[in-house]
């Protein structure tokens, strides 16, 4: 559970005969990550693999088969799988199946893209004739004229060309649209070509075509759209067709693409592996539980013909990262894999995330309310978006961090949405749900985020929560350190020493905040010796102006400078400095817990005042903005605490003993989902 | 004595306000390199993360100060 799985790697030496049997043995098992040869860092004598014999064939089949399901629009992301095939029954007459559906769908596809090229066409010989419509002039008198230059086009200062058309000639006739007043027609006599030509040109104009044929443009528009009609039908029948398709072919696509997937990283797999004339050489990581079955299944399957050596993990090799933990803690891996894959030799630290992130998400948002709508939402997210494999973990993270959330605000901050269940004494311009609802809701608050002592005790608590989580980073980084490099090991151990110290001063400068949340022990057994040692030892200490350092921050203090001195030297120094200011890195979860809060109270009071002011518009805007500033709060909020847990895991906690930069653990094997093997 | 409250009131404004300007500035370069590095490998959105929330311990400091002083008033 803290440790990523023991790897051994293995050697699978047999010879070109037994490859194919070997691979499919391989592929069922699903233990072996194999690593890719590579022959410029090996033996000469050793050469590439080269893909089966028929690796081409189904590759061609795969691409042309992926390419009809995309003319479909079938993806195989996000696919359910409603039904599950057999191989047998996908392997009879592939060739031919994959043929046809090609031949129906190419077919299809054409008469779709000459339809709708058809259509683009139409549409732009309507277009430019629209204009002409309110003419009115049949097409054939636009050509044919011996005397008689035509122009058909818009112009963009028409007023100027019709007041200066009449000082170059009379001899013509101008018809101007009057829907579209920037579309002409001019006849003019040939002499004048020129002349009106470029005071065309100075207006703007810019030619436009007739189409040539017999009639008014009003009949050719109304034969078009007819025809336009009759094409957006046949349109929407070849897409019904492809519906068709897609339905009748989806499973068969989904399978038969899954099977051939399956066989090409069978048929390829062999580029992986060194060989020799003869000979093949797999070189692989197997878990190092599965490694004795794996041996002898190859040895029986192919009657000792195969030879498996395994050798232990060398100093300088990085075998790939399988984390092993138990299901709702996998869900936590991914926010591992979000900074970086663990190390081979790293400690697995997500049963510590899935349990600190969420509670110091909680923490910040520490309302019931709050908490309940977390919980909906993170719901939503897992039935909603349980496809994405992304999304349905942050429903996974959002639904535990609520319920953290609703206990924090059930037992230690007894508010919801930003109000307390139970009115302040001496607040005045506080609501209560007590209040509103004319019930004593038997829920205190034991810590006011509104007040500066509710403050303090956070702030403390905070720090409390840092020493914790950071010293437990530190343990961790020590045991991890261990086994490479006691310097470094016995480093850490130098910081957990500065962080203890700074922990003492900085619980002594705030005394009474813990003085009293020690008091119920104070009838107990353990009484005498926190009071008459160890408090008054913590207590002693030399005073620097007002502030009391004690004697065990000075201790510890230089005894971790010193550990860290001797062993990493000046440098080492810069790191007891980055323990301090990652201890009062925690003080976020206060910040934020109260930032939160603050925002939500000061919304209320706005919302509230205005429901309660007792005009029933003021009132029914009170509620509405109420509502909408309430998700607002709930949407920042929620955001920032999410963001802030996770950054407290990544750079103050994983800092100290995570190293990441791991190679996933990828076993030859495919994941099934819509087929299935006899 | 509310001469002295008022000044202590100032510099815990101004130790919060300045340390959040800091702040502010440092993750604007940030987060447009951030945004940039995760558009081109999505696989450095953790790490793109991490840099652009680090800045934020700075007004934490500037918080911290601010709630001292504030209890000298």
């Amino acid at each position: 559970m803290f440790k990523p799985r023991e790897m051994k790697r293995a050697l699978i030496v047999g010879s070109k005969h037994d490859l194919e049997r070997t691979i499919e043995l391989l592929h069922s098992m699903g233990v072996a990550h194999i690593i890719d040869y590579h022959p410029e860092t090996q033996d000469d004598q050793l050469t590439l693999g080269s893909p089966m014999e028929h690796a081409s064939l189904v590759s061609q089949q795969l691409l042309r088969l992926r390419s009809n399901a995309q003319l479909l629009g079938i993806s195989f992301e996000n696919s359910p799988a409603s039904t599950v095939m057999a191989e047998s029954h996908i392997t009879k007459d592939l060739e031919l199946k994959i043929h046809d559906l090609e031949l129906s769908v190419l077919s299809v596809i054409e008469d779709k893209t000459r339809i709708e090229d058809h259509l683009k066409k139409i549409d732009g010989r309507i277009a430019q004739l629209q204009p002409f419509v309110d003419i009115d002039i049949p097409l054939e008198l636009y050509t044919g004229y011996e005397h008689l230059t035509v122009f058909t086009g818009s112009v963009r200062d028409m007023k100027t060309f019709t007041e200066r058309l009449p000082g170059i000639t009379s001899e013509y006739d101008l018809f101007v649209a009057p829907g579209a007043e920037q579309v002409l027609a001019l006849f003019v006599s040939k002499t004048y070509t020129e002349d009106a030509g470029s005071l065309l040109a100075e207006c703007g104009y810019t030619e436009l075509k007739l189409p040539e044929g017999k009639g008014l443009p009003k009949q050719f528009i109304e034969k078009w759209t007819q025809q336009k009609q009759e094409l957006t039908e046949k349109l929407q029948q070849t897409n019904n067709q492809l519906l068709d398709y897609r339905k009748r072919y989806a499973e068969f696509i989904l399978a038969s693409e899954e099977y051939l997937s399956i066989k090409v990283q069978k048929t390829e797999a062999p580029v992986r592996f060194a060989t020799t004339a003869h000979s093949f050489i797999i070189d692989c990581w197997i878990p190092a539980e599965s490694l004795l079955s794996t041996k002898e299944r190859l040895e029986t399957e192919t009657n000792g013909s195969l030879y498996l050596e395994e050798f232990p993990v060398g100093h300088e090799e990085e075998p790939p990262t399988l984390l092993e933990n138990p299901k709702p803690v996998r869900r936590f891996e991914f926010l591992l894999e979000l900074y970086s894959i663990p190390n081979y030799r790293d400690v697995d630290p997500s049963v510590i995330l899935s349990l600190i992130f969420p509670l110091f998400f909680g923490l910040m948002i520490g309302d019931v309310g709050f908490g309940i709508l977390l919980i909906l939402v993170g719901y939503i997210f897992m039935t909603k978006l349980k496809n994405s494999e992304g999304f349905s973990n942050i429903g996974w993270y959002i639904i535990i961090a609520g319920i953290f959330a609703l206990l924090f605000g059930l037992f230690v901050f007894g508010d919801m949405f930003g109000m307390t269940f139970q009115t302040v004494a001496g607040e005045t311009n506080a609501h209560s749900w007590s209040e509103l609802l004319k019930v004593t809701i038997p829920i205190p608050s034991l810590i006011h985020k509104m007040e500066a002592l509710g403050l303090t005790e956070l702030l403390v608590l905070s720090i409390l929560a840092g020493f914790l989580h950071l010293g437990l980073g530190l343990i961790l980084g020590f045991i991890s350190e261990r086994k490479h490099s006691w310097k470094h090991a016995i480093t850490k151990l130098g910081l957990l020493c500065v962080l203890v110290g700074i922990t003492v001063l900085i619980f002594v400068m705030a005394d009474w905040t813990w003085g009293q949340w020690l008091k119920p022990l104070k009838t107990t057994a353990v009484a005498p010796f926190l009071w008459g040692t160890v408090i008054p030892m913590l207590k002693t200490g030399m005073f620097l102006g007002e502030l009391l350092i004690p004697y065990v921050t000075i201790v510890l203090a230089i005894l971790g400078v010193l550990i860290i001195l001797v062993t990493t030297g000046g440098f080492g120094l810069i790191e007891v400095l980055e323990v301090t200011s990652h201890l009062i890195s925690y003080t976020r979860l206060a910040a934020i817990c109260v930032a939160k809060g603050a925002m939500a109270f000061a919304f209320n009071v706005i919302g509230l005042g205005m429901i309660l002011s007792g005009n029933i518009i003021i009132g029914v805007v009170g509620v509405v903005l109420l509502i909408l500033m309430q998700l607002i709060v709930f949407a920042l909020g929620s955001l920032s605490s999410g963001i802030q847990a996770l950054r407290l895991h990544y750079v103050e906690f994983f800092m100290k003993f995570y190293k990441g930069a791991g190679v996933k653990f990828t076993p030859f094997k495919f994941h099934r989902k819509y087929t299935v093997k006899e | 004595m509310a001469a002295d409250a008022g000044i202590i009131a100032l510099g815990a404004g101004l130790a919060i306000g300045a340390a959040a300007i800091a702040t502010a500035w440092a993750q604007k370069t940030i987060g447009a390199a951030a945004v940039g590095a995760t558009a081109e490998n999505d696989k450095m959105f953790g790490r793109g993360l991490i840099y652009m929330v680090l800045p934020e311990t700075i007004v934490l400091f500037g918080l911290v100060i601010a709630f001292l002083l504030i209890q000298k008033m």
